[in-house]
């Protein structure tokens, strides 16, 4: 009976512990009804629900940053975005932040103890929204390192595989709105040889964008539309065990991209539409690039876990039916306590090996990037999907400037269809004056 | 298990992480050494000793670094400091000029309207320019920096002094990077 004590003992607080660590927490609740708002649109009010949960440095610091970013861009909240941002660039771009006990807390008792700083493309695209931040603000020098950054976030997919080179050009290939936004900084910044060796590298990887890769075309742009449409991928578990299965939906599973179709007061623009040819295909697929999931060392402890716990509760289960029907007397009641420790033990493991399955919920599926050449003024600027009906967005007031050029960031969901007049809100004033060539800010 | 779970309240996301951004131990070392430098410069004492208090104009540093963002407080920091500095050590020969643009903004923000008053015109500006040569793979991001300041002759556009400060960082990813 000591041995039944002592097992008892160091089970039941376990077991209570991680049972009390399943729930979501107040925060986690929050930042939950805080992406279910920024799914209807309501970008200000999620923005106001995300902002005291990001401040917290807690395991879900670069998660929620990640989130209010998204939501503040959405809502033209330029100065919350970069700070948002900013702070999740920060951590993503240190090593060692779970160290101190978190890494082993998150690999023996819980994944969802580990500091969140996502998937390579989750990464990438912190580094991407912190750069169009920069780029709206025509901080172009901060925009091209963060696009940078962006690419070298990417190359953790392709150097984990045998054939490097390969696996990266076709991981690359997958992200070359990094490389346009790039070119767009060196040709804002004056640096035309820069500006053609990156918009090439698009052209190389993927082309069939070859118009989107135009030098000539941005260069004369002088308003760019960047359009995020669908919803991104989102981690999948097993249902019955809860293991991580890996991203979902495939691209296969919800069928292709469709593309957009602009119209500026009224007339449709040929060159940027499904029907013109500057878009034949969406510049990238982040459910696509979610299937290159990276496997990291506590996915084999967690594998590990599993495994054993499952072999634990089927020893337990075998035990047991010893205990029942083959033993008597003493030896059935230590058939009886072992069946219950390993049954317990395995038990305990199964549920310290459920998968982490925080996602960036606001993520698109696609990024279009659209260069246009309208005459200085405001204009009426409509992006609608041919094959999509209900998807429309039409924005009165769009300014088109006569120097430099002005940027603008449309999420299209179904509940933020109709018109709009920009900005969404009323912006803040810029914090310094941007060391711009020719640019006029769009406000 | 208990000391696990304790442990994380106090291993925020932002205690351990270690990162190759220039932080504020650089800024304090590029600074100091850019202050040294510039007032042992002959060519700086000899236009000291000839013009007079030197009208400067000082501009948020250049960001050329690869992959390395350096947020507006950051890029004021790197320059500002370098002015106090030679504000304190040498008050006598500087007489700082406000930018333009920032002089403008400030004007209008205080100043009912009216006209503009001449600007007493800069006769020198102290810049920077950060480059880096940045690389990261799933193993390592390492940054060599070279932060590079010049005092510049505004009418002449001859440069009066130029110095580097360069810096190596590496940060190696582990378990959960």
């Amino acid at each position: 009976m000591t041995v039944t004590r002592s097992i008892l003992f160091i089970l039941l607080p376990s077991s209570f512990i991680l049972l009390m660590g399943c729930g979501p927490t107040a925060a986690e609740r929050r930042a939950h009804r805080a992406v279910d708002d920024y799914h209807v649109g309501d970008y200000g009010r999620a923005v106001h629900t995300l902002r005291p949960i990001a401040e917290k440095t807690d395991e879900n610091f670069v998660l929620n940053n990640a989130r209010l970013g998204s939501a503040a861009l959405a809502d033209y909240d330029l100065d919350t975005a970069e700070n948002a941002f900013l702070n999740a660039y920060e951590v993503i771009n240190s090593t060692g932040t779970n160290s101190g006990g978190r890494g082993a807390a998150a690999a023996i008792i819980s994944e969802r103890m580990k500091v969140w700083k996502g998937e390579p493309f989750e990464k990438a695209m912190v580094n991407f929204y912190l750069g169009l931040v920069y780029y709206v603000r025509h901080d172009y020098d901060n925009a091209r390192a963060a696009f940078e950054n962006s690419l070298f976030k990417l190359r953790e997919y392709g150097e984990e595989r045998g054939d490097r080179d390969d696996e990266y050009r076709r991981v690359e290939s997958d992200f070359v709105i990094g490389y346009v936004m790039l070119a767009r900084c060196y040709q804002r910044l004056g640096d035309a040889d820069n500006a053609r060796k990156y918009f090439a590298r698009a052209a190389e990887l993927r082309p069939r964008l070859r118009g989107l890769t135009d030098f000539g075309q941005h260069d004369r742009s002088n308003v760019l539309l960047v359009v995020d449409f669908g919803q991104g991928p989102r981690r999948v578990t097993h249902p019955y065990d809860g293991a991580f299965v890996g991203f979902g939906p495939r691209p296969e599973e919800v069928g292709s991209i469709p593309l957009p179709r602009i119209a500026v007061d009224g007339q449709t623009i040929g060159s940027a539409g499904p029907r013109g040819d500057f878009f034949v295909a969406p510049p990238v697929d982040l459910l696509a690039l979610a299937q290159e999931k990276r496997w990291q060392d506590i996915d084999t402890i967690r594998a590990v876990k599993d495994v054993v716990g499952t072999g634990m509760i089927a020893g337990g289960a075998y035990m047991a039916h010893r205990a029942a029907y083959h033993s008597r007397g003493s030896d059935q009641r230590r058939d009886a306590t072992y069946a219950a420790a390993l049954i317990a033990a395995g038990a305990l493991l199964k549920a310290s090996s459920q998968a982490d399955v925080r996602t960036w919920e606001m993520l698109p599926r696609t990024t279009f990037l659209i260069p246009l050449k309208l005459p200085p003024g405001r204009h009426d600027v409509t992006v609608d999907f041919p094959s999509e009906p209900g998807l429309a967005q039409t924005w009165r007031g769009i300014v088109a400037p006569d120097a430099g050029d002005a940027t603008y960031y449309l999420r299209i969901q179904p509940a933020t269809a109709g018109e709009h007049t920009w900005p969404p809100r009323k912006p803040s004033p810029a914090p310094a004056p941007a060391p711009a060539v020719g640019a006029t800010d769009p406000r | 298990m208990i000391l696990l779970l304790t442990g994380c309240q106090e291993n925020t996301a932002v205690s351990h992480g270690r990162s190759t951004a220039l932080d504020a131990q650089n800024l304090v070392e590029v600074t100091d050494d850019m202050t040294a430098k510039l007032l042992a410069d002959p060519e700086v004492r000899s236009a000291m000793a000839t013009r007079g208090r030197l009208k400067v104009v000082i501009k948020p540093v250049e960001n050329r670094m690869t992959g390395e963002v350096l947020p507006n407080g950051a890029r004021h920091a790197f320059i500002n400091r370098l002015r106090t500095n030679l504000q304190e050590r040498a008050a006598d020969h500087f007489a700082w000029v406000v930018n333009r643009d920032t002089w403008h903004a400030v004007r209008a923000a205080e100043l009912d309207p009216g006209p503009d008053p001449d600007r007493v015109q800069p006769e020198f500006a102290l810049t920077a320019r950060f480059s880096s040569i940045t690389d990261e793979s799933s193993r390592r991001r390492s940054a060599y920096y070279l932060c590079a300041y010049s005092l510049t002759d505004l009418s002449s556009g001859q440069t009066l002094w130029t110095a580097a400060y360069d810096i190596k960082k590496s940060a190696v990813k582990g378990f959960l990077d």
